[in-house]
Parts: C-alpha cells; structure tokens; sequence
C-alpha cells in the first residue's frame, strides 16, 4: 500500500470500529462469560427449591414433580440487608429438612445430615466471586426493585444471577464485570410518575425531588416519547472504595 | 457503550464545583476543626491508621518521606517572645480537604480520582496507575503514595494487628496514591441505609473516624446541604461560603474578627474543610 494511502486507511478502519461498536448496546453474554463449573460439596438442587411448580398441574405440590417455589430471600436473607447475599447456615437447611422425612434417605440429604451430626459447616464454595476491591450492595437493588418496584424476587436476582432456579449448584449467568454493570446504569431509564406507594420510581424518592445521586435531573432528560428518564448512580465510590 | 454515551459521561465526569443549574443535593459533606480546641493529642491520626487500614511504616521510611498519615498534625511554633517557647505550639490537622475544584482531578491521565455527587473527591485504587501527577499537584501534600507492598514486604500490621484490619476498606497495593476519603465507606452505608427507608441522612448519624475519637470535639462532620447539622451552623456563622475563593467578610477593612477561614482559599480549589483559627493570648 502507498505510503500516503496508509493514514487514510487507518482512519476508515478505525470509525468503522466506532461505528460497529456503537452498534452494539450491551456487552454480549457469551459462554465464556459463565465463568467454571464449581464442584460444591453437596449438589444443591436450586430447581428443587427455588424451580416453578409442575408446570402440567400448578396445583400439585408434589415436589417430585417440580419446584417449590421458595423465595430466594428465605435462605439468601441477608440480601435484603446488608452488601452480601449470603449463604444460609446449616441449621436453615435442617430446619426444614428434619420435618421432611420421605427425602431423608436421599443420598444428598443423607450427606447434609452426615455435616449436621458432626457439627460442621458446609464448606460451599463461591460462585460469584468479585474482586476484592468491588463491593456491590444487594440491599440496594433489592429495596429499589422489589420492595419499591414490587417486581417479582426471582426476575430481580435473575437479573444478574440467570435462571438460578433450573441450575442444580448455581453457575455464573451474566459476565458481572464492571462494563456490564454500567450497561445497566448508563441506561436512561423512564421514571414512573409514582409507584405504588407515591414514590417516583426513577432515582429516589426525597420529597419533591426525583433524582438522586444522579447527576442529571429527570425534568432535564426525555425520551422520544416525552417520557422523563434518569440514569442509574455514576459514582465509583459506590463499589470500589 | 456508544460515543454519545462517553462524551456525556466525560462532561459529567468533569464536572467541577457546584453551580447554580446543578446544586449540592442531598448531600454535600463537609467538615470544620476548631483549632482552639485541638490540643494536638493526635488521636484522630490514630483512628484513622485504624479505620483505613493504614500502615504502620516505622521511623526509617517515615523519614524517607513514605509515611502513609492519612490524618496528620501538623506543628507549628508561635513563640511570641514568651519565657517558655514552648508554649507556643500550635496544631492543625491536615487530611485531604476534598475541594470542590481539586487541582488533582484534572491532572489524573486515567480518571482514578473524580468528584463524585455528594462533593467528595473519589479515589479509585483499581483505576490508579501510579503516575503521583494528582501528588505533585496537591497544594496541601495530603495524597500518599504505595511506594511497597504492604504487608507481603514489611510487618506493617504485626500478629494479631491484621485481626484489626477494616474488611470495608481495601488494604492498597504497591503503586497506587491514596488519601482521605472522610471515611467513604461509613457515609456511603449510612446514605445506602437512608436511601431505603426515603429519607436522608440525619445529622449525628454518621462519624468520621477522627471526628469520633476527637477527645475535645475539635472535629465536626456532616451534611453541609442540611440547615440542622453543626457543619451548617459553624460555616454560617463564620461566614464561609463553599463556593467562593474569597469571603465578603475578609473583603472589609481591617479584616474580621471571625475565626473561620479555608487554608490556601485564593488558589480556588473550594475546599470543603472550613478551620477556626486559634484564639491567641495576644488577642484576648
């Protein structure tokens, strides 16, 4: 190539890159986002637990034949109030399962009871591992979604957990690193005149105000359809300090 | 990510200190030490080498310059031709004084250290390079540099010190600057608890380390947006104004006898830490 063409050629090269990834939204979930299989001590059987009820037959409860439905936030209870999710200590696992004794001679649950005889924590291992300079706060997302939103528990944590309640052990779903975490947060998302509790949705609920740690004021935003929208916080100090 | 979205978010990103379209709101935190009342104890540089997780360097890298005091006293000597000269020592903590226009901001070549919305100045330890340009652009020297690391080549927490780290706080590795963060991670759970119950932060509900172990109250903390909080007070009684590098009080002739002063106002950086200077013998 000439030596005077060879500037020019770059220059096209590089904002048809600009232009292709301007295109593209939202980093791509590939498989290799999903981090590796983790071989838990137990198998837990998040479908068991957490997984729809029989789909044929809704109203049967039979858990041989689907999910129960439990709340994630009954097990994972810290996430409501604090940074971390957590796991559930083991007497919440034998707190059910001593009452449930048509599974008791199930090899798992025989393995859960051998850990409670001998006085020992299951040694689970973490799936969902940040970096240790990251602090995400679970209580946020779950006060803003759930409690003020009412959106459903298991769309919420799906959001970045995946479809945890078809996994047996959870398995890492969304590639959780920072540029899509910010996907999310750099979105302009409509703010909801109120909820159902009055509450502006968009940023948060002071008084009149309807941004909150946000920098741009809803008022001062519209989408096309003349909707007010408001970004998520754009603070680092949030989850790295 | 699309080039829109990076040159708003650079735009906001620069943003500097408040004005009128985009006001301090909730929270603009902020501070006032009452150098009368510092007796130079240096507690409040002991609470923080707690909170913060900072090392203990010792007297050979102390004097190499590589102490990592987030808080320190800084001494000063006003003898006034008195019989005991050592009498007249003075005190003045010294910490980051979170401007409003941070002349280390603008300087960093990868953003690690930003305003964030409740006017603090954020540094980004994961982001940092190492460049030390925000350092020597510091007019008040309060940005410390990880010149090792800390504690895999030096027993900078000793046996059963390491029990005492702070688990909100990232132990900093080798290469990065660091700095006060007006205890970022107690005022951010403290916002975060607020935030969910629709509220704002109360006065008095949240500390900064130093302005808790502060034997005689020098140091007050809060919420400079909130007329209750003591901050709001001290400022508006000393006639301070955040946003100006010169008070209409010190514009008078002859000056003003009120105690309230920033250090290095006139270079424009609005800092956010307001002194009130020592009441001398002679002007009593």
């Amino acid at each position: 190539m000439h030596r005077y063409l060879r500037f020019p050629a770059m220059l096209a090269c590089f904002l048809m890159a600009v232009t292709c990834h301007a295109a593209t939204d939202q980093p791509l979930t590939t498989e290799d986002a999903l981090g590796p299989q983790i071989q838990q001590p137990i198998e837990f059987p998040h479908y068991r637990h957490a997984g729809n009820r029989n789909p044929v037959d809704p109203t049967n409860s039979d858990p041989t034949k689907g999910g129960m439905e439990i709340n994630c936030q009954y097990c994972h209870t810290y996430a409501r109030r604090s940074l971390t999710a957590g796991i559930p200590p083991l007497q919440k696992c034998i707190g059910c399962h001593q009452n449930i004794p048509t599974v008791r001679d199930k090899p798992r649950i025989v393995e859960l009871f051998k850990y409670w005889d001998a006085k020992k924590a299951i040694p689970w291992k973490k799936v969902h591992d940040l970096p240790d300079f990251v602090r995400f706060n679970h209580e946020r997302h779950i006060k803003r979604f759930i409690e003020q939103q009412g959106r459903p528990v298991q769309e919420v944590c799906g959001y970045c957990h995946g479809q945890v309640k078809e996994m047996t052990t959870a398995r890492r779903q969304k590639p959780i690193t920072m540029g899509w975490c910010r996907s999310c947060h750099m979105k302009d998302h409509v703010v909801v005149v109120a909820n159902k509790d009055g509450i502006p949705e968009g940023g948060t609920p002071l008084g009149k105000q309807d941004y909150w740690y946000t920098f741009q004021k809803p008022a001062e935003k519209r989408n096309a359809a003349g909707e007010l929208t408001a970004k998520g916080p754009n603070d680092c100090w949030l989850c790295h300090k | 990510m699309s080039v829109t979205n990076l040159l708003d978010n650079w735009a906001e990103v620069r943003h500097f200190h408040p004005i009128d379209d985009k006001p301090h709101d909730p929270y603009k935190w902020a501070m006032s030490i009452d150098l009368d009342a510092c007796i130079g104890c240096n507690a409040c540089a002991v609470a923080c080498y707690a909170e913060n997780n900072l090392p203990v360097v010792g007297r050979e890298k102390f004097q190499h310059g590589q102490v990592m005091h987030w808080m320190r006293i800084e001494r000063y000597w006003n003898e006034d031709d008195r019989e005991f000269p050592d009498q007249g020592a003075e005190f003045l903590p010294m910490m980051c004084q979170q401007c409003e226009a941070a002349p280390c901001e603008t300087v960093c070549p990868v953003g690690a250290t930003n305003h964030t919305q409740d006017g603090l100045n954020s540094q980004i330890y994961n982001r940092c390079i190492g460049s030390r340009y925000c350092s020597a652009n510091c007019p008040y020297k309060v940005r410390y540099f990880n010149w090792y690391d800390y504690p895999t080549t030096d027993n900078v927490w000793p046996a059963e010190m390491n029990y005492q780290l702070n688990p909100d706080v990232t132990v900093r590795g080798k290469g990065v600057m660091e700095k006060c963060t007006f205890c970022v991670q107690r005022l951010r759970a403290a916002e975060v608890t607020a935030k969910g119950e629709g509220r704002i932060v109360r006065e008095g509900e949240v500390q900064t380390a130093c302005q808790q172990s502060c034997p005689t109250n020098a140091i007050s903390f809060g919420n400079l947006v909130d007329p209750e909080s003591r901050v709001y007070k001290q400022w508006k009684a000393q006639q301070v104004d955040l946003a100006k590098d010169e008070q209409e009080k010190d514009k008078q002739e002859g000056g003003s006898d009120l105690r309230g002063y920033r250090i290095l106002e006139d270079l424009r950086t609005y800092p956010s830490v307001m002194y009130l200077e020592r009441v001398r013998e002679s002007a009593v």
